[in-house]
């Protein structure tokens, strides 16, 4: 049986300030070994500095993924040299004294399954190594510390996965889940890391380590189980190991021994006292936390009505479930719903074409509204959509600027019908015999209308008119 | 120009105008120049120290504000950061550290007008009992420069007790402020663990560490404290002191108060004369109206193999940064790959600072943290639980600074557990994280006995109350030099 | 009793180049030896203390930069980057 286990490294993007000092969160922007201080950059006598809101980030991080929240939290150090770690430890949690890490003992739904989360810990990430040289003979490592203390989660699952695809949808489902809690944006580049722990068929645990995307993790996963899979098949036995992922060739492979032999002689973190966060805290951190994508879901449902698989897609996003918060009302909630999942979200499908849009949620709201009440057919929205997003007119503005307004006069329509009547007779004939068909001659008032004649309208009419 | 007054004393003197701040300056100077040859307590003399004083001067001519401590000549040990001054820490490793900021102390005492007229001699990076680990060479004990002035704060001691500065800053760890302090007769005083910031002290082991002051009376340790005390954004360690005065009511006596005598601290291998000493002072209280009697922490007998565990691992962690990559000394990368190049720079410490870092990677490591590290950390609570239990009936409890007078130059360098066992009456403050204070005593065969008290957590201003009872019943010998 | 070869095992770990690995060991040994006292202290049961601090006292999540060009004092190279050996 395969059994797979992730250790996700998630940073808190939306800080403004690191684990342990007041240097940027985001360190994107900068040159490097610009955004640096005495104590993330490991200077004698610097001291650390617990950030505050990290702490309430990540508690709430672990209350959404169900965990339980210690009163008590503490720090470790993780002793071992390398050239991105600017004391050569790193401030990480353990539980080795009882339950000391943000939060233990979590589960998250995934499709019927329920995977459980091992435990949440605070850390700090290491800066960024750069290579340069080709040979290994005049090859240099250039340090940049500018990431070094930005704020990490790392999120440890049991080995409850058993497809690489269950995988998949479990980040997916995190993804989703950190941006709607609005403690960090995954999408920002080296924000979400991932390691893999992969055994099959009750054999050894082998580690993943160097997993650069989602995608390729679920790519990782399969290889390592195909591998493990060939070598049982052939009886011999899985080394228990760390293999990292190598991008360019598609496999996971031999760690060298820069792992092996590695004692971290783990000890409390003697610069920072325990945390306490009493239940009134706690209390209040819960209530702060925004709804649930689940919660949102399963109102989105029950209280507006609004199909399953469309509240599914809508609550899963955060950026268009707060824009239908802002933009529906009771009577138009289905219809908002509606414009953004199967509109709005194509035509906005980058972070780029989000920023540049035009649309506001009073927009959404005038459109929706328009539909409801005939101003404008579902099809005339459409071409209405596109405009407020390039220029941010009035819905009222375009509506009449493009003439889109639905042909709704029955004078009007009935002239034209009666035209279409007079042209389609075959058409006309079939429809007496077979009524079915009348929806042809549907479509050619509606062509004759650039698509704007109310359809419900046109047809009542039609059928009036042919007898039917 | 009288060199041999107190911190306040100076104070009054400038205010009066008797002297100036340059005057004093310059003779302090002199007096480096006179004496430090033969004792070695500098690693770097302030060049700036005469301008500096002269700024003062103008300011107080001005009326305009000076702070209180009026260009007073502050040593500082060579382990705390002073802003674009080289910060050694007595080592190799550091031998080209500049540093980037100014600890905290070090701001606070800037802003009072303090003036740091050198860098002193220490332990290389605190380790040690009489700088004689130092890389640049021990100091010497004033009283007889043939014996060690004790340690790791030693310079700091020398400085004050030979008139060559005002105060010095230390840094206790183990007894490294009351220990050079009782050898060199001056005052010593390690407060209560996160009175006094961390922030730009280079830590050896961080859990228990703290700066103190070395001054020649009582008075001028809370004349210190008062300026340098509180709590700091920068350390997180540090507790709120609600700005407490330490001078206010510091004569108001001990009548009363009841002090307990640490029996493990007065037993096997204890000096007869330090003993002698020990029930003088002890006599001298119980004539100020304190009730004395005797009480035991069974845990002290395993205090100082604990203390050398932790400390161990602590600086193992502590010290993993001088990787010589971003600062240090002179030893480019070229060539070298990632684990030869580090390996062979770190060579530059010293030999005790190597064995402890390896002691400090083998006490916690996988397979021993059980049986050393841990037992000793639960050592440490266990002794936190007693000594607390002991101030649940005693307001200060009592104990010889060191058991033994100051030793030879070399006598103990080649004996390891014999040096450990030097700290055996101070580890104990520094594991609970109580405060305590050494005071000249007594000086027998021309070397001197200091006098340990300890108090509560934060019950600075008690203890320094009582040392200053107990001052005021001696009046020691001048320094013969 | 520690080995010479635990020795030279923990000063890999702790990467320090000791030539002279029997000079070391002899001290070690008797520091290491010393510390056996902790055996008969009799103190399993003891847990570990630790000082506390409520989360309201923790530092404000604010960006401030610090004050001057951290880069320039320190070692660097190329620019701003911080030279390591290659791995």
């Amino acid at each position: 049986m395969t059994k797979i286990g992730l250790e996700i490294h998630c940073q808190l993007t939306n800080l403004e300030s690191k684990l342990f000092c007041s240097c940027k969160a985001n360190y994107r922007e900068f040159e490097p070994n610009e955004n640096i201080c005495p104590v993330c950059a490991g200077m004698p006598g610097s001291l650390p500095r617990l950030n505050q809101e990290a702490v309430k980030k990540a508690t709430m991080i672990a209350m959404a993924l169900n965990c339980s929240t210690p009163e008590k939290i503490a720090f470790f150090r993780k002793n071992y040299f390398y050239p991105d770690l600017p004391k050569n430890f790193q401030i990480t949690q353990l539980n080795i004294y009882g339950d000391t890490s943000v939060g233990g003992s979590g589960t998250i739904s995934v499709g019927d399954k329920k995977i459980r989360i091992t435990r949440i810990q605070l850390e700090e990430d290491p800066g960024r190594l750069i290579y340069e040289g080709s040979s290994s003979k005049n090859q240099i490592t250039l340090v940049d510390y500018n990431r070094a203390g930005t704020p990490l989660v790392e999120i440890v699952t049991e080995p409850d996965f058993e497809t690489p695809k269950e995988v998949r949808d479990f980040l997916n489902i995190l993804s989703d889940l950190l941006k709607n809690l609005g403690v960090a944006d995954p999408s920002l580049e080296g924000a979400m890391r991932a390691d893999a722990n992969v055994s099959t068929r009750d054999g050894n645990k082998v580690e993943i380590k160097n997993i650069g995307s989602f995608h390729d993790l679920e790519k990782a996963a399969h290889f390592e189980i195909t591998r493990q899979e060939s070598l049982h098949d052939r009886d011999i036995p899985i080394v228990q190991e760390t293999r990292h992922w190598d991008d360019r060739r598609k496999i996971t492979v031999s760690s060298r021994s820069k792992e092996e032999d590695l004692d971290y002689r783990y000890f409390l973190e003697g610069d920072i006292p325990w945390v306490k966060i009493n239940p009134e805290m706690q209390d209040e951190l819960k209530s702060k936390m925004p709804e649930s994508i689940s919660s949102k879901k399963e109102r989105y449902v029950s209280k507006y009505q609004i199909p399953e698989q469309v509240a599914d897609v809508l609550s899963s996003d955060k950026f268009y479930s707060d824009l239908f918060e802002d933009a529906h009302t009771e009577s138009n909630a289905k219809e908002v719903a509606n414009i953004i999942t199967t509109e709005l979200m194509g035509l906005e499908d980058t972070r780029e074409k989000r920023e540049a849009s035009k649309l506001t949620s009073i927009h959404l709201k005038d459109l929706a509204d328009a539909i409801q009440t005939g101003k404008v057919s579902r099809n005339s929205s459409k071409n209405a959509l596109h405009e407020i997003l390039k220029t941010g007119k009035s819905v009222s503005q375009i509506i009449s600027e493009l003439d889109l307004g639905n042909v709704s006069d029955e004078t009007e329509l009935l002239k034209i019908i009666d035209t279409v009547i007079s042209q389609e007779s075959q058409a006309v004939e079939q429809a007496k015999s077979n009524p079915q068909t009348i929806n042809f001659l549907v479509g050619k008032v509606m062509q004759a209308t650039k698509g704007k004649a109310d359809p419900t309208l046109t047809l009542n009419l039609l059928k009036k008119q042919i007898g039917i | 120009m009288n060199l041999k007054i107190s911190a306040l004393e100076f104070v009054e003197e400038i205010k009066t105008g008797n002297i100036t701040v340059e005057e004093f300056t310059a003779k302090t100077i002199e007096r480096i120049n006179q004496v430090d040859d033969k004792l070695h307590a500098f690693l770097s003399v302030n060049n700036d120290a005469i301008d500096q004083a002269r700024t003062i001067d103008k300011k107080i001519k001005s009326g305009e504000n000076v702070g209180v401590c009026y260009g007073m000549p502050i040593s500082i040990k060579d382990n705390m950061c002073i802003k674009d001054t080289k910060t050694t820490c007595a080592s190799k490793m550091l031998e080209n550290f500049v540093a980037p900021y100014d600890a905290t102390v070090i701001s606070k005492l800037k802003k009072q007008d303090a003036i740091f007229i050198g860098k002193v001699n220490m332990d290389e990076f605190a380790m040690g009992l009489t700088t004689e680990f130092s890389a640049f060479g021990p100091s010497k004990n004033p009283w007889n420069i043939d014996h060690v002035p004790g340690g790791s704060s030693g310079g700091s001691a020398v400085s004050v007790s030979a008139f060559e500065c005002i105060a010095s800053l230390g840094s206790d760890t183990g007894g490294s402020v009351r220990n050079p302090a009782s050898f060199c007769s001056t005052v010593g005083y390690k407060p209560t663990y996160g009175l006094i910031s961390r922030y730009g002290l280079i830590s050896y082991a961080n859990s228990i560490e703290q700066i103190g002051p070395l001054t020649r009376t009582v008075k001028d340790t809370a004349f210190m404290l008062n300026l340098i005390a509180g709590i700091d954004p920068n350390d997180n360690t540090t507790i709120d002191n609600k700005n407490e005065n330490y001078l206010e009511g510091i004569e108001s006596g001990i009548e009363g108060k009841k002090i307990g005598i640490i029996t493990d601290m007065i037993g096997d291998g204890i000096d007869p004369e330090v003993l002698t000493a020990t029930k003088e002072a002890i006599s001298k209280l119980e004539g100020l109206g304190a009730i004395c009697e005797e009480v035991s922490l069974d845990m002290v007998k395993y205090s100082v193999a604990a203390y050398y565990t932790i400390t161990a691992t602590e600086a193992g962690s502590n010290l993993a940064r001088y990787d010589n990559l971003r600062y240090g000394y002179d030893f480019p990368v070229e060539g070298y790959e990632f684990n030869s190049y580090i390996s062979k720079a770190r060579k530059n410490f010293g030999p005790e600072v190597t064995r402890r870092m390896i002691i400090g990677g083998f006490v916690p490591s996988a397979g021993h943290a059980g049986k050393y590290f841990l037992k000793a950390m639960k050592v440490k609570s266990k002794l936190t639980k007693e000594i607390n239990e002991a101030f649940k009936k005693f307001d200060l409890l009592i104990a010889p600074t060191v058991p033994i007078q100051p030793f030879k130059i070399g006598e103990k360098i080649d004996d390891p557990v014999s040096l450990f066992l030097v700290d055996i009456n101070t580890v104990t403050a520094n594991l609970t994280g109580k405060p305590a204070i050494s005071i000249p005593f007594k000086i027998v065969n021309g070397l001197p006995i200091g006098i340990q008290l300890l108090a509560n957590s934060m019950d600075d201003k008690l203890l320094l109350k009582a040392a200053y009872a107990l001052e005021q019943t001696v009046t020691l010998p001048e320094v013969p030099i | 009793m520690v080995t010479t070869e635990e020795i030279e095992h923990v000063s890999k770990l702790m990467k320090i180049d000791v030539d002279n690995h029997s000079e070391y060991l002899e001290k070690v040994q008797t520091m290491i030896s010393y510390f056996d006292i902790l055996d008969s202290a009799g103190v399993e049961s003891e847990e570990i203390s630790m000082p506390e601090i409520s989360i309201e006292q923790l530092r404000n999540d604010e960006y401030i930069p610090f004050d001057e060009k951290l880069i320039e004092k320190m070692n660097h190279y190329k620019g701003t980057y911080v030279r390591a050996p290659k791995m």
